[in-house]
């Protein structure tokens, strides 16, 4: 009986509690203090966003604020969410509603580059672990860890629509398609340096056409209404 | 999740999706939003039984109208609807999938299966996900009988469970968050059905509350530490479906099946809310609102709904007299009585009599006929008004346009009130007007927080000449609407230029009068006051003192403003009432009364609607009811009064003012009575105009019982801490 | 003749229970009233009742006083040996000795008392008429607290 007990303590606690949730604020963090003003040029922008909407639905325009704002701070301290609602006259609670529901929204520092190897099936099929550990050693890196120097931060996401062209790999806004090894290699040494390589498929195609060259529409499509003669004639009556 | 403003910014539009969306929160929350001409209605069928209703009603609507109950967590008939529980869903015949009744909108000829297969699957799979997240502690949950989660598991659950944690991973689990002195939290328990946050987002007007992060992580609560304070924060604790949201100062007090409820009436402002007082051993343990749409639809106010703890604080339990060296001595009834008829003897005929905030119909009318019977008249209330023969005429001190109809106006100027804090639940009136009703609101006064916008005229007196002689601009405000509303403070009209103040605005009011509307509301503070000008008292505590009493009976009367300076030296006081509180300090002999949910006792509102409370527990100690204790009086003075029973009380109520003892009913003065014609001789003097109860913190302690509550004791220090709190964040902010 | 017979067979079919006459009948009383006295101390002593010894004696005297005008021999034996839970018992009055009834309380009483078989409240009981009547009028009903 004691044996079992002792066993149930042994095993993990509640898995849920590992990580703090996304949205989290501590206490310890100072996020409500950061200043927060969007820049003149950001300001236009803003009030050109404004004018889609109308009058009466400003409140439309709070998701793409909300990202013109992280694009111009890195993420979103509360700061942020206040000046967007602020700026929309909507409760600050509903705009940090918002913030704290959508993923894309970051709600604490992340590093300058962000990636997201993709880890969902198709890729995983076509070798996305391995995508994933190389990154790991080379960036000596952990899942959902940010590096010391805030360059990195690496992350696994669920299929970026790419499955064509797997496996993936997402930086920031870009997407580095059909990999290998010898490719991220190349790619994270290339971010290592500052310098962003051409997103895009790295198995020397175009898109997301076969890489054996097209299997399909090798000739002329058929006309409209092809094959369709036997259906337009008046049936029998039986 | 549908927010009351986006609705009313969607429904400006009059896109036919939208007017479905604003109607559905419309029909939900005002019921006099009828449509110029009536649509014809649809037939539909619930289970095969045939029922006709107006397009846009809902399938749960549709279902509620014939009587078949769908079971919901997220939805409120009074709040807007959200459609996140999923438990209502339903089969409409022909549709490929289940739809969640409550946000559905009837379509003609639908065929609605509220108990087929589908729906029960439909049912039991929501009901199983629900308690897959939701701890099995109803044991030592304090929502365990009264829970709509248990009690819908039974009805509609399925009978077995799939959930099996393989792992002991654990379920999920919450921090709970702290949100106040008044409201526990447990979050694991939540199921987020959000009814908290529409409420202090609609109702309450604070958006303190909300939900954050999504899925699994979602959380229901404020989103830095903050608390939750409102005067009308309990309700959320009856909204919960679950026991996320509890009583704090009732937790692990009882079982809901221990208790025993009494169906009376709030007496501690002048709404006259409903209450269900639960008890058990003869003690009060928590106060619920009850239903009552002319009232306080089911909300309640804090004050109302925590402050019961003041009910065993601070009591007389005997009856006392103040020896000669100056101290209140306990004695039996039968000394305390003598020692006040013989003052009473002594007296001549110099006898007054003060009615306080707490006092009943009953002991003021018994303590009128004693004075009158001993040869005095001077009665007089203790919240002042205006002097003069203003209250002659039964509307010039009503809120004349009642409670209800306060939610159909589309103008309304306070002078010199704060409903927020003086009356909670006509300030949630107003805010639905505000809300659905497109009002136009302004005030006159300090400028204060309603929980909605308004338009600050200014504090300035003589605003309300401007306003009144329709030089101003907010007059054509008032002037175009359909439904005007002025409302006065009570506290307002005790200034030295009251009358003028009254007059000035009544003379408007008949202006602006329609056939079926009068615009002239007075907003009381007082329990009693209505009922007191109602039997024949006269306001003003300077009247009484005029007069030099030798024997002064205080029924109730704590406010303070009375002090043993302003009396003459030989005067003996004679406090009756409930609590060691200002108004005992000062007497000389004390004779311990009946608290509200004691007695049986007529409680007329500031509408003028009589109503009663019924006794739960029986008075503390040697304690009486306070008529009883003038019957009793009478009868050692030698002048007996005509009644002995409660019954014979009442028809004498009856025969001084019938409307006393139509309970229940509102009795609205009668149209064609004309305000005051006197004009007013004196002149509106300028100067600021100011209200007692500013903010939140003024609001918890305004009478005996409340200042005894140890809980609002423990909200004024909560309110005061986070106050603290923001000041400091904003030095450092600064800095 | 007839008649006499039907009266002669009634008074033979009344046969006594234990006393044959009057005389036996009131020595019984006399007895039981004795018993009954000189437990009174020690019935006070075990069940620990809030009156004195004297009262105890005062209301023995008093449930036998109540009885006093019981002729009939057979009633006056039963009361002595069992009888009715309030009870009976005789009056001694010095100069009416000769000619009045000596009822008896119990012997059943007696022993159940003795042996405790009963409890506070049986005992208690015999003052239950000592209790005030409930008042009628309005002020005593507001002084006791009774509505």
């Amino acid at each position: 009986m004691y044996g079992i007990v002792k066993g149930l303590l042994q095993l993990p606690g509640r898995v849920l509690l590992k990580q703090p949730a996304r949205w989290k604020l501590d206490t310890t963090n100072m996020y409500d203090k950061l200043k927060f003003e969007f820049t003149e040029q950001n300001l236009c922008r803003a009030k050109e966003m404004l004018t889609n909407y109308g009058e009466k639905e400003q409140r439309g325009a709070l998701l793409p604020l909300l990202d013109l704002a992280q694009r111009q701070y890195g993420w979103l301290p509360i700061t942020a969410i206040k000046a967007v609602a602020d700026m929309l006259k909507v409760d600050h609670f509903e705009a940090f509603e918002v913030a704290s529901f959508y993923t894309m929204f970051r709600m604490r520092p992340e590093g300058k580059f962000r990636l997201m190897v993709c880890t969902s099936t198709p890729c995983f099929l076509r070798g996305s672990d391995v995508v994933l550990n190389t990154c790991k050693e080379v960036l000596n890196l952990n899942e959902n860890e940010t590096s010391s120097d805030m360059q990195f931060t690496l992350r696994t996401v669920c299929c970026y629509g790419a499955c064509a062209n797997a496996p993936v790999l997402g930086v920031n806004d870009d997407i580095y398609e059909d990999l290998t090894v010898p490719a991220v290699e190349d790619i994270l040494s290339c971010l290592k340096n500052d310098v962003i390589p051409p997103a895009g498929p790295r198995a020397g195609r175009f898109c997301s056409e076969p890489v054996s060259g097209p299997t399909t529409l090798l000739c002329p499509p058929t006309p409209p209404g092809y094959c369709m003669q036997e259906l337009c004639k008046p049936k029998k009556k039986c | 999740m549908i927010r009351a403003p986006l609705v009313k910014a969607l429904g400006a539009l009059g896109s036919p999706t939208h007017q479905i969306a604003s109607r559905a929160v419309r029909t939900s929350a005002v019921v006099a939003q009828t449509p110029a001409k009536a649509p014809e209605k649809i037939e539909v069928f619930v289970d095969d039984i045939p029922v006709k209703v107006l397009p846009g009603t809902t399938v749960l609507q549709a279902a509620a109208e014939i009587g078949v109950e769908i079971p919901r967590f997220c939805y409120h008939e009074r709040l807007a609807i959200a459609g996140n529980c999923r438990m209502c869903l339903v089969e409409v015949e022909k549709s490929p999938k289940p739809v969640a009744a409550c946000a559905m909108p009837v379509m003609k000829g639908w065929r609605i299966k509220t108990n087929s297969d589908l729906t029960r699957k439909a049912r039991e799979g929501v009901m199983e996900f629900l308690l897959m997240n939701h701890p099995l502690d109803c044991p030592i949950c304090d929502q365990g009988g009264e829970c709509d989660l248990q009690d819908q598991a039974m009805a509609f659950g399925s009978d077995r469970s799939r959930f099996t944690d393989i792992n002991y991973t654990g379920k999920r689990a919450v921090e709970d968050k702290d949100i106040g002195p008044l409201v526990k939290t447990v979050m694991t328990r939540c199921i987020h059905c959000t009814r908290c946050v529409r409420f202090a987002s609609e109702v309450a007007g604070v958006d303190d509350l909300g939900t954050t992060g999504r899925g699994n992580d979602m959380q229901i609560g404020t989103y830095v530490e903050k608390l939750f304070l409102t005067e009308l924060s309990g309700n959320v604790i009856d909204l919960c479906p679950v026991g996320a949201l509890t009583n704090k100062p009732y937790s692990f007090v009882a079982r809901p099946w221990e208790i025993r409820k009494v169906s009376s009436i709030d007496v501690l402002d002048a709404v006259g809310s409903n209450i269900v007082v639960s008890t058990r051993t003869n003690e009060v343990l928590r106060i619920l609102p009850r239903e009552n749409d002319d009232v306080n639809e089911e909300w309640l106010a804090d004050k109302s709904r925590f402050a019961c703890d003041g009910l065993k604080r601070q009591r007389l339990v005997a009856p006392m007299v103040r020896m000669p060296n100056g101290e209140l001595q306990a004695v039996e009834w039968e000394g305390a009585l003598i020692a006040v008829a013989k003052a009473l003897k002594n007296a001549g005929g110099q006898i007054a009599g003060v009615a306080g905030q707490l006092a009943d119909v009953e002991a003021m009318v018994a303590l009128k006929d004693l004075v009158n019977r001993l040869g005095g008249e001077n009665l007089v209330t203790e919240q002042d008004f205006i002097k003069g023969s203003g209250i002659d005429v039964r509307s010039s001190y009503l809120l004349n346009s009642s409670i209800a109809g306060l939610a159909t106006t589309d103008a309304v100027l306070l002078v010199g009130t704060n409903p927020r804090y003086e009356a909670p639940l006509v300030n949630t009136r107003l805010r639905k007007a505000f809300m659905h009703n497109e009002m136009q609101l302004a005030s006159i006064g300090p400028n204060i927080d309603l929980s909605y916008e308004h338009k600050n005229l200014g504090a300035d007196a003589s605003l309300i000449k401007d306003v009144c002689s329709g030089s101003h601009e907010f007059s054509k405000v008032l002037e175009g609407a359909k439904k005007p509303a002025i409302i006065i403070g009570a506290d307002l009209l005790a200034r030295p230029d009251g009358a003028a103040i009254h007059a000035t605005i009544s003379e408007y009011c008949q202006k602006l009068k329609k056939a079926d509307w009068n615009p002239f509301n007075v907003l009381h503070n007082s329990a009693s006051q209505v009922g007191a000008f109602d039997v024949g008292y006269q306001p003003g505590l300077q009247r009484m003192l005029q007069n030099q009493p030798k024997v002064l009976f205080l029924l109730n009367a704590d406010s303070g403003k009375l002090t043993r300076d302003q009396l003459p030296k030989d005067c003996f006081v004679v406090y009756i009432g409930s609590h060691g509180d200002n108004g005992a300090s000062i007497a000389d002999a004390v004779l311990p009364g009946a608290a509200y949910t004691e007695k049986q006792g007529i409680y007329v509102n500031t509408e003028g609607r009589a109503q009663q409370t019924l006794p739960g527990v029986s008075p503390p100690g040697m304690a009486r009811e306070d008529w009883k204790i003038l019957r009793a009086l009478s009868e050692i003075v030698g002048k007996p009064l005509a009644y002995d029973t409660l019954d014979e009380l009442r028809s004498r109520l009856d025969d001084i003012a019938p409307h006393l003892t139509r309970l229940g009913e509102l009795v609205p003065a009668s149209n064609s009575e004309a305000s005051p014609q006197t004009t007013p001789n004196k002149s509106i003097s300028g100067g600021a105009i100011d209200v007692k109860l500013k903010e939140l913190r003024d609001y918890f302690m305004t009478d005996a019982i409340s200042r005894a509550s140890p809980t609002m004791a423990k909200c004024i220090s909560a309110v005061n801490k986070q106050q603290r709190q923001n000041e400091e964040a904003k030095q450092s902010a600064a800095i | 003749m007839a008649g006499r017979e039907v009266v002669k067979r009634a008074v033979q079919q009344v046969r006594p229970i234990l006393s044959v006459n009057r005389e036996e009948a009131r020595k019984r009383a006399l007895n039981l009233y004795k018993a009954w006295y000189r437990q009174i101390p020690y019935i006070v002593m075990d069940y620990d009742i809030p009156m004195s010894v004297e009262q105890c004696r005062a209301k023995l005297r008093e449930q036998f006083i109540k009885n006093r005008s019981v002729t009939d021999i057979r009633v006056i034996d039963m009361l002595v040996i069992k009888v009715c839970p309030i009870l009976p018992l005789l009056f001694i009055k010095e100069t009416q000795l000769m000619n009045i009834q000596l009822l008896l309380q119990g012997q059943m009483e007696l022993k159940e008392s003795v042996e405790i078989w009963k409890q506070k409240g049986h005992i208690m009981r015999y003052w239950k008429e000592s209790q005030d009547p409930k008042p009628t009028d309005f002020l005593s009903k507001f002084i006791q607290g009774i509505n």
